[in-house]
C-alpha cells in the first residue's frame, strides 16, 4: 500500500483539532474578551419564561427578553487590574510561592537524586518510597495537610502543646498561611524533582569521575566540577517545567486554605474573578497578564537553555 | 532510512485499517444517548441533600412513580458547595435539569438570569397561604414568584444543658450575660470554653443585626459599616482577644468541623448552628441523651435578638419539556404530610403552617425548639447579588477577626465593594 503525501497530516488532523478546540479558540477568545466589559449579568441576551394558562386549559408562554449589553472598553481591564493594591499582593505573593517550592523543590530533589544513586542497602525500596507523595492523589495529601495544620486538633499544635508553646492558627494567620501551602507543596512536588535529577545523574559517564579520582579530586570538587555542570541541562528544563506548573498550581491552594486572601496566587485569584464573582472580563485580563509573565520567563530561560546545550 | 520508511509505511497501513472502527465509535459515542422513553417522561431532578436526606427523598419518589407509572424521576446529588456553579453552567447551555433545589440566595440570582421558569400560574395567593413568610419571600423576585420553599432554617444557639447544670448557670439571654456566663464557664487549663463562631460571615449576622448593624436595606441603603455594624464587630472580636470565652487560635479553612467536633465532646458549651447540623451534634458522646441538647435564641444585644432565615427552594428550569410534570412532582413533595415526614426524619424545619400542626412534629422538641428562633428570625437581603454580598464580605470581615484590619476599616471595605457589585440597583451617587 502506498502512502500519500497528506496521511502523516491526517493523522495529526485529530489532535490539532482538539488542540485548536480545546486551547487556541479558548485562548483568542479570552484575549478578546479581556478588552471587553463581559460579565456573567450581560454575556447573553436573556429570556425570562412567564408560563400562563389560557382558558382551555393550555399552557402558554409570556416571553421578556433582555438583549446582551456587553461592549468593547479598551484597555479599561488592564487600568482596573494595574491599580489595584489586591493584584500587586497577589502578584508578590505567587513569586514567594513559586520561589520557594521550585527552590525547595529542586534541592530537596537533588539531595534526595544524590543519596539514592549511590549504592546502598534496600535502595529500591527507598526510590519507591520517595515516590508516594506523588503517587498518591493530590487531594488526599492536601487533606491530610490541612488535618495536620488544623488549628484546634492538628497534628503540629499538638506538638507545640507538648513542648509548652503557643498554638498558631496555621491555616488563617496571614504569614504561616502561605507557610502551611508551600510546605504541603514542596511534599508533593519534590519527587518529581528527584526522579528527573536522578536520571540527569544517570546519565553521567562514570569514566569522568574515575578520571577526576585520579587526578586526585575530592568528593565536594568532583560534585562542583563534574556533577553541576553536567546536570544543567536536565536542571534548567526541569525547573523551567517546575516554575510553569507552580505558577499555575490550582488545587493545593484550594484544597488546603480554600480562600484565604493570603495564599491566593495569580491562578485562584482569576479563578475566583470569573467562576465566584462572575467577572468574565476582568479575569480575562488576569490570565492574559499570567500568559505574558510566563512567555517573557519561558523565553528568557530557554535562552539560557540554548547556551548550556553544547556542553556534552 | 530505507528500512524506517517502510516500517513506517507498513504502521500508517495498520493505523489506518483500525482508524476507521476507531473513530466510528468515536462518532457513535458523540452522539449522546438517545433514550427510548417507551412513552414515558423522564423529570431530571438535581439535589444538595446529604445521604439521609437523599434516602427520605428517594422513599417519596418511589412512591411517587408508583402513582404515576409514566414519570421516571432521575434523581443526581450533586455536593452543596460545586452545585451553584454547576448549575449556572448547564443552565446557560439551556441544558439545566428540570427541577433543582436551589440555596434561597441563589433563586434569585438564577431568576435574574433567565435560568428559571415563573411559578406564578400555579402559586396562586391560595396556594401561598399556608406558606411561612420569610422563607416565601426569598422566592418572590422581580414581580414574579421562581420558586417553593422546601425547607427553612435559621441560626440559634446550641448549648450543652449538662455543663450549665452542674455550674448551675442559665442560659445567657443578652450580650452581656454572655460574657459573664462565658467567663465562668471557661477554663482554658481544662481546654473547656465557654462559646465558639465561626469565622464565615453568614455567623457575624445574628450578632450584626442585633447589635443595630445590618447589610443592606431594602430601599438598597449600606448599612455595613454604620455604628451598629462597628460595635458587632468590635463585640465578635472581644469575646476572643478580651473575654477569652473562645480558643485564642483560628482555622477559618476547618471551623465548621472544629466546631461541631468541639461541641459533640464538650469542649464548647455553647455554640451557633442550624437545624440541619442536629443530626451529627446528637451522634456525639456529649449528646447520647438527645435531651441534653438545649436550642434557643442567641443571646440578644440592644436591638434584640436577630438570626437570618435560610434554606432550600425547588426551582424549575426554563429549558424544561416538562413544566406541568415537574410542578407535580414539586406539589407532591411539598404536601404537608410529606414536608412533616421530611423535617422528622431529617430534623429539618417545614416551611408549611399546616405542617406544624401535625401531632408528631409538634411532638418534635428539635422543631419545636427551632420554630421559637425561627418565628424571630428575619430575611436577608432578596436580591440577585444575595451571595455575591457575602463573597466580597468574607475576606475582610475575616481579617479584622485576626486584627490585620480594624473593624471600621474592614467594614469600610466591604462597603466600598457593595457598591460597586449593587451599582445598577443604587445607582451612582
Amino acid at each position: 500500500m502506498k502512502t500519500k503525501w497528506f496521511t502523516p497530516y491526517l493523522f495529526i488532523l485529530p489532535s490539532i483539532t482538539a488542540m485548536v478546540i480545546l486551547v487556541y479558540v479558548p485562548l483568542f477568545m479570552g484575549v478578546g474578551y479581556s478588552f471587553t466589559n463581559i460579565s456573567q449579568k450581560n454575556s447573553n441576551k436573556i429570556e425570562y419564561k412567564i408560563p400562563y394558562k389560557e382558558t382551555n386549559g393550555e399552557i402558554k408562554f409570556k416571553i421578556e427578553e433582555k438583549p446582551s449589553t456587553f461592549a468593547f472598553v479598551g484597555l479599561d481591564n488592564y487600568k482596573t487590574t494595574l491599580t489595584t493594591p489586591t493584584f500587586w499582593q497577589v502578584l508578590g505573593q505567587t513569586f514567594v510561592w513559586t520561589f520557594f517550592n521550585v527552590i525547595f523543590h529542586f534541592s530537596i530533589g537533588l539531595g534526595l537524586a544524590l543519596l539514592i544513586n549511590k549504592p546502598l542497602f534496600g535502595r529500591d525500596a527507598y526510590r519507591m518510597m520517595l515516590m508516594i507523595p506523588w503517587a498518591v492523589p493530590t487531594y488526599i495529601s492536601a487533606f491530610s495537610w490541612r488535618w495536620m495544620f488544623n488549628a484546634d486538633y492538628g497534628l503540629f499544635n499538638e506538638i507545640l502543646k507538648l513542648v509548652h508553646l503557643p498554638a498558631i492558627s496555621w491555616l488563617s494567620d496571614p504569614t504561616w498561611a502561605m507557610f502551611a501551602v508551600v510546605v504541603t507543596n514542596i511534599w508533593l512536588g519534590f519527587p518529581f524533582m528527584m526522579v528527573t535529577l536522578l536520571g540527569g545523574l544517570q546519565n553521567i559517564p562514570i569514566e569522568l569521575y574515575e578520571a577526576a579520582t585520579v587526578d586526585g579530586a575530592s568528593k565536594l570538587q568532583q560534585f562542583r566540577n563534574v556533577t553541576l555542570p553536567l546536570l544543567t541541562p536536565v536542571s534548567l528544563t526541569s525547573t523551567l517545567l517546575g516554575a510553569i506548573w507552580t505558577f499555575n498550581m490550582f488545587n493545593i491552594i484550594y484544597l488546603v486554605t480554600q480562600d484565604n486572601p493570603h495564599t491566593d496566587i495569580l491562578a485562584t485569584f482569576s479563578f475566583k474573578a470569573f467562576f465566584v464573582r462572575g467577572e468574565y472580563a476582568q479575569a480575562s485580563s488576569y490570565s492574559v497578564i499570567i500568559l505574558l509573565i510566563l512567555s517573557v520567563f519561558s523565553i528568557f530561560y530557554l535562552r539560557v537553555l540554548k547556551k548550556t546545550e553544547n556542553l556534552y | 532510512m530505507k528500512k524506517l520508511k517502510k516500517k513506517l509505511k507498513i504502521n500508517f497501513s495498520n493505523l489506518k485499517k483500525i482508524s476507521i472502527p476507531l473513530l466510528s465509535v468515536l462518532i457513535f459515542s458523540c452522539t449522546g444517548d438517545s433514550k427510548l422513553d417507551n412513552g414515558k417522561k423522564t423529570i431530571t431532578f438535581w439535589h444538595t441533600h446529604n445521604n439521609v436526606e437523599t434516602d427520605t427523598l428517594k422513599e417519596m419518589i418511589s412512591e411517587y412513580e408508583k402513582k404515576n407509572p409514566n414519570i421516571i424521576v432521575s434523581l443526581q446529588a450533586v455536593p452543596f458547595s460545586d452545585a451553584e456553579n454547576k448549575y449556572k453552567t448547564v443552565a446557560q447551555a439551556k441544558d439545566a435539569p428540570d427541577i433543582f433545589r436551589a440555596e434561597i440566595s441563589w433563586t434569585a440570582e438564577f431568576a435574574s438570569l433567565g435560568y428559571l421558569m415563573a411559578l406564578d400560574m400555579y402559586m396562586t395567593e391560595d396556594y401561598r397561604k399556608d406558606f411561612l413568610k420569610a422563607p416565601l419571600k426569598y422566592n418572590y423576585y422581580d414581580n414574579h414568584y421562581w420558586g417553593v420553599p422546601q425547607v427553612t432554617d435559621c441560626l440559634a444557639l446550641l448549648y450543652n444543658k449538662k455543663i450549665f447544670s452542674s455550674a448551675n448557670l442559665q442560659v445567657p439571654k443578652t450580650s452581656d450575660e454572655l460574657i459573664d456566663t462565658g467567663k465562668k464557664l471557661t477554663d482554658e487549663s481544662k481546654n473547656k470554653y465557654a462559646f465558639f463562631y465561626r469565622g464565615d460571615p453568614y455567623w457575624f449576622l445574628p450578632f450584626l443585626w442585633s447589635f443595630g448593624g445590618g447589610m443592606v436595606s431594602d430601599d438598597m441603603k449600606i448599612l455595613i459599616n454604620n455604628q451598629g455594624s462597628i460595635d458587632a464587630l468590635n463585640f465578635m472580636i472581644d469575646l476572643r482577644k478580651k473575654y477569652k470565652i473562645m480558643p485564642e487560635t483560628v482555622d477559618f479553612a476547618n471551623d465548621y468541623d472544629n466546631q461541631q467536633t468541639g461541641f459533640k465532646s464538650g469542649k464548647y458549651a455553647m455554640i451557633v448552628n442550624g437545624p440541619w447540623s442536629t443530626a451529627d451534634v446528637l451522634s456525639g458522646d456529649e449528646f447520647k441523651d438527645p435531651n441534653n441538647l438545649g436550642i434557643t435564641r442567641i443571646p440578644a444585644g440592644k436591638s434584640g435578638f436577630a438570626s437570618p432565615v435560610g434554606g432550600h427552594n425547588y426551582v424549575i428550569a426554563s429549558n424544561t419539556k416538562y413544566l406541568q410534570e415537574s410542578w407535580d412532582l414539586i406539589n407532591y413533595l411539598s404536601k404537608p404530610e410529606n414536608q412533616a415526614k421530611f423535617a422528622l426524619k431529617n430534623n429539618l424545619l417545614p416551611t408549611r403552617i399546616s405542617s406544624y400542626e401535625i401531632p408528631s412534629v409538634k411532638n418534635n422538641h428539635l422543631i419545636t425548639d427551632f420554630k421559637f428562633v425561627l418565628e424571630a428570625a428575619t430575611n436577608r437581603p432578596v436580591l440577585p447579588e444575595g451571595g455575591a454580598l457575602f463573597v466580597d464580605m468574607k475576606q475582610p470581615y475575616q481579617s479584622a477577626l485576626i486584627q490585620e484590619k480594624t473593624p471600621k476599616d474592614s467594614l469600610d471595605e466591604i462597603a466600598v465593594a457593595w457598591k460597586k457589585l449593587l451599582i445598577d440597583r443604587i445607582g451612582k451617587d
